[in-house]
């Protein structure tokens, strides 16, 4: 808890003193609890859980994995799925400044696009680092990508952050239905897959094929292209306003086709918009809606295929979703504590994905960033620019799609660690390098940091023998070389 | 396998520069020479337009009622119609099929035999899902039982040309593409120019140094790390920034220009480029598709105009390349009320090569009028993409192991290449 007595008091009279602080960016981040450095190497001592803690983290903090050992990592994980518990005030105070984002759509639209998005990926990016709440995270990134929309296309800039605080966020640990049915009701989806223009003399299925095929019952569920049509139909009308509060969601009855429809064997007509609702929460509760999103969840945080590496798992999971009408925390529970905590052996690998990769090196190092737009534009070389992932199945979550784009994460290692980036500085105090006398114990504390171990003893002797005479005599000048090694090891790229 | 060059090698680069008199700036002082086993067929080039494409209204036949029936608004205007401005009318090719307008700088290609359509084609798969779709036909399969891998990668697994080099098959503007995924090493890039460490020198040279030394294990990682640096040190020897196109070429300011630009670089360079792979997105155009101008008109632009840039700069080398164009589905016939079109069935392809059979729209096509759609309302597909891909990889890539590159599957030779 990275609050003093001191600071709480402070807070809590801010909250007194009103607005009249509310520009004071120099407090925010002091009441923030930055900047970061790191003061103490982490204690040697065997991690069981270090694996399973990196797999529920953006990269375990030596905070979080001091937790882990005092709790336990099962009792760690029940706080942190009771999310709304941890206080994340300091993470909540760093936002502060790129509060524009919470505005409503029709004020962002007066905006310059590029100051809008480039606040709404700081949000992003800094929420995954400096978050408490690191498996709500987790699932808020899930959802993002589930629901993927991009706000490239045409004016969804200014329709997705209402969508990521409205939909993602309120309901990333809620209940699945009711999360379906705020993205079938936002305005940033309906524009993204054309359901604004999905009206009765011709429709529209961009939304109601999407809806069904990445979003609730998987593209092999049995359903036809007749079905497609029918949804689309039952959805018609479902769209956004145009003029007076543009941007917000609206049922339009003058486009909605209320004739008779057939979809998945059941006749809708006359109820406007309920049918459509009916429709929704009939998806949102569907048996093979739950099989999808576990196999979707276990592959998150497990194993790239569950269905062959997990298939108990998927069942129970599945089983979850089913018995608890489709309540995220409880499907989520199985695969972490069911799944994850009592996995026998080494977990399955999971190659982390660019967002991943940049946050850990940002949370573990430690790093005092602003998130901006030296580290979205590494993001996006890197192959995942947040909110920009173009098609809606969003980015992909296996190791094939990832492996082959090494060089944007070598290149980010080197600069990372060379303090190369405007608005992103690590440093630690030189008192830390007293108590060692060699390269070679340089380098395994900082393993220790960065990867809960030792490197492995071919990657030692690399990046050792590498070493200047110069950066073998003075530590301090070894660091930022050892630290650039180890972010771009293989071993770095797992999690 | 990273791919010092050997002394053998540079020396023979060395006499080769001796023979060619004006070795240009931007080429590698060596190129690469492996020793064969096999001969190299064409340099393969697959353009994936993402998003399906609406082949009625890229290469469209104003020789159909039903065309025009179906489309009233974003329908192309007939080559022979008057009041249209001619910007915004088919252009005729056959006197029934046309080019969309903005492919009109296809003309030069099309008219020397260079650049073949094939009409109403496409996969069995009928989903309309852009992701199952796509990637069974990057697969190169018939459903979900057979390989992950990428039919391009199977193709260079299967067909052992003894090339080593570090950029036998890459990716450029992005991620990798599926049809590269497998075995054979393929690597996704953003562009050549960049492809190295950037910043201090002597800091650069020592982190190499490590990566070299991290990626020597036996797994998958260190195999695509070695590699990664392979192709890091091939580039090196490139200078794009001096490349100038043949016969005054210009390529469009776009990504699209720029990837294939620097593919026509590669291949001039001879560096060992066997396969490119290019993606260009933004096809699914349910809304606001437009007609001559519009959302579909702009990226046809970007196409007709690369692939005429490209076509021109390296006419002295269309005998040895073999270009792709194609998308996972076509779309439905009739247009939508949001002057798009939604999801169908069949497509087209393009094939743009010194050996293709060319100036000619190739396949059956089955016709647009009532009781002749597919599904929903959708162009029926006639040919198998198997079916022309199979026989550029026989004819053109010289590999014979084609049930390798397409399992359980009975391609028709129908004469697309020679």
């Amino acid at each position: 808890m990275p609050f003093s007595r001191r600071e709480f008091l402070q807070l809590l009279g801010l909250g007194a003193a009103g607005a009249a602080l509310s520009g004071c960016a120099p407090l925010y981040t002091r009441l923030a609890g930055g900047p970061v450095s790191l003061t103490a190497w982490p204690d040697w001592q065997a991690e069981p859980d270090y694996p399973r803690l990196n797999r529920v983290t953006f990269g375990p903090t030596l905070a979080e994995r001091a937790a882990v050992q005092e709790i336990g990592f099962a009792a760690w994980l029940e706080e942190q799925l009771a999310y709304e518990t941890i206080d994340d005030r300091p993470a909540d105070l760093r936002l502060r400044p790129y509060d524009l984002i919470e505005q409503d759509a029709d004020y962002l639209l007066m905006w310059d696009p590029e100051e809008v998005q480039r606040p709404f990926k700081q949000a992003a990016l800094l929420r995954r680092v400096y978050s408490q709440r690191q498996v709500y995270e987790m699932a808020v990134h899930f959802w993002t990508d589930h629901f993927n929309i991009a706000i490239t296309k045409g004016d969804v800039w200014a329709l997705k952050p209402a969508d990521e605080r409205q939909v993602i966020r309120r309901h990333a640990l809620g209940n699945f239905a009711d999360l379906l049915l705020a993205s079938a009701t936002s305005p940033a989806m309906l524009y993204y897959l054309d359901n604004q223009a999905n009206v009765k003399s011709w429709p529209n299925e961009n939304y109601a094929r999407e809806v069904m095929e990445l979003h609730t019952l998987g593209v092999d569920a049995g359903y036809t292209q007749a079905d497609v049509m029918a949804l689309a139909r039952i959805l018609t009308g479902w769209s956004v306003k145009e003029r007076w509060m543009w941007g917000q969601f609206t049922f339009d009855e003058s486009v909605h086709d209320d004739d008779d429809k057939e979809w998945l064997g059941e006749t809708f007509a006359g109820e406007g918009q309920g049918d459509g609702e009916t429709a929704i929460r009939h998806l949102a509760t569907h048996p093979q809606t739950g099989r999808f999103l576990a196999i979707k969840l276990i592959r998150r945080f497990l194993a790239d295929w569950p269905e062959r590496d997990a298939p108990e798992l998927v069942a129970k999971t599945a089983a979850a979703f089913n018995q608890s009408h489709g309540d995220i925390r409880a499907m989520l529970r199985l695969v972490l504590l069911d799944g994850l905590a009592a996995w026998p052996g080494p977990l399955p690998p999971k190659f982390k994905r660019p967002a991943e990769f940049m946050a850990s090196a940002l949370r573990q190092l430690p790093v005092e960033t602003d998130g901006g737009r030296p580290l979205q534009a590494e993001l996006a070389a890197m192959g995942q620019a947040d909110y920009e992932w173009p098609t809606p199945d969003g980015p992909p979550d296996v190791a094939d799609a990832w492996l082959r784009n090494l060089l944007p994460r070598w290149r980010f290692a080197v600069k990372l660690a060379h303090n190369e980036y405007q608005g992103t500085r690590w440093r630690w105090s030189d008192a830390l390098l007293d108590g060692l006398d060699s390269p070679a114990a340089l380098l395994d504390q900082l393993s220790h940091l960065l990867l809960g171990g030792p490197l492995d003893e071919n990657g030692r002797q690399a990046l050792l023998s590498a070493l200047t005479p110069a950066q073998s005599n003075d530590l301090s000048l070894a660091a930022a070389a050892l630290t650039a090694g180890i972010l771009a090891a293989p071993a770095f790229q797992w999690r | 396998m990273t791919t010092p060059l050997t002394r053998r090698q540079f020396l023979q680069g060395m006499a080769a520069a001796a023979v060619i008199t004006a070795w240009p700036g931007w080429m590698p002082r060596l190129a690469f020479a492996p020793p064969q086993t096999n001969p190299r067929g064409d340099a393969l080039l697959v353009l994936f337009l993402r998003g399906a494409a609406d082949a009625l209204n890229m290469v469209v036949p104003h020789g159909e009622e039903a065309y025009y029936r179906a489309r009233p608004t974003i329908g192309i205007a007939r080559p022979d119609h008057t009041s249209a401005g001619e910007d915004s009318r088919v252009v005729d090719l056959d006197g029934f099929f046309g080019f969309h307008p903005a492919l009109r700088p296809l003309l030069e290609p099309w008219q020397a035999g260079h650049l073949a359509i094939i009409h109403a084609c496409g996969a069995p798969d009928d989903s309309r899902s852009h992701f199952k779709a796509m990637a069974l036909m990057e697969r190169g399969v018939e459903d979900e039982r057979g390989p992950a891998s990428g039919w391009v990668n199977r193709h260079l697994a299967s067909y052992n040309t003894g090339n080593n080099s570090p950029i036998r098959a890459i990716g450029l503007g992005g991620g990798l593409p599926r049809s590269l995924y497998g075995a054979v090493p393929a690597t996704a890039m953003r562009s050549i120019v960049d492809f190295h460490l950037s910043g201090d020198e002597r800091r650069a040279a020592q982190m190499m140094t490590m990566l070299r030394g991290l990626h020597q294990t036996e797994n998958e990682l260190g195999q695509i790390g070695r590699e990664t640096l392979g192709v890091i040190d091939t580039l090196s020897q490139l200078d794009p920034a001096a490349y100038i196109p043949r016969g005054g070429a210009v390529y469009p300011d776009s990504d699209f220009g720029y990837s294939l630009r620097q593919v026509a670089m590669l291949i001039k360079a001879e560096a060992g480029l066997e396969a490119a792979a290019i993606d260009l997105g933004g096809w699914d155009t349910h809304f606001g598709q437009g007609g001559s101008v519009g959302l579909m008109a702009r990226l046809l632009d970007d196409l007709g105009q690369g692939l005429a840039a490209f076509h021109a700069d390296m006419l002295d080398y269309m005998g040895q390349i073999s270009v792709v164009v194609m998308s996972e589905f076509g779309r439905r016939v009739h247009e939508n009320a949001s002057l798009g079109t939604d999801h169908g069935h069949g497509t087209l392809m393009m094939m743009l090569g010194g050996h293709v059979t060319g100036g000619k729209i190739l396949g059956n096509w089955p016709g647009l009028g009532d009781g002749l759609l597919f599904g929903p309302g959708d162009l029926a597909a006639t040919t198998d993409y198997r079916d022309v891909l199979a026989e550029l990889v026989r004819v053109r890539l010289n590999n014979t192991a084609v049930d390798q590159v397409f399992p359980s599957y009975q391609p028709i030779r129908q004469g697309f290449v020679y």
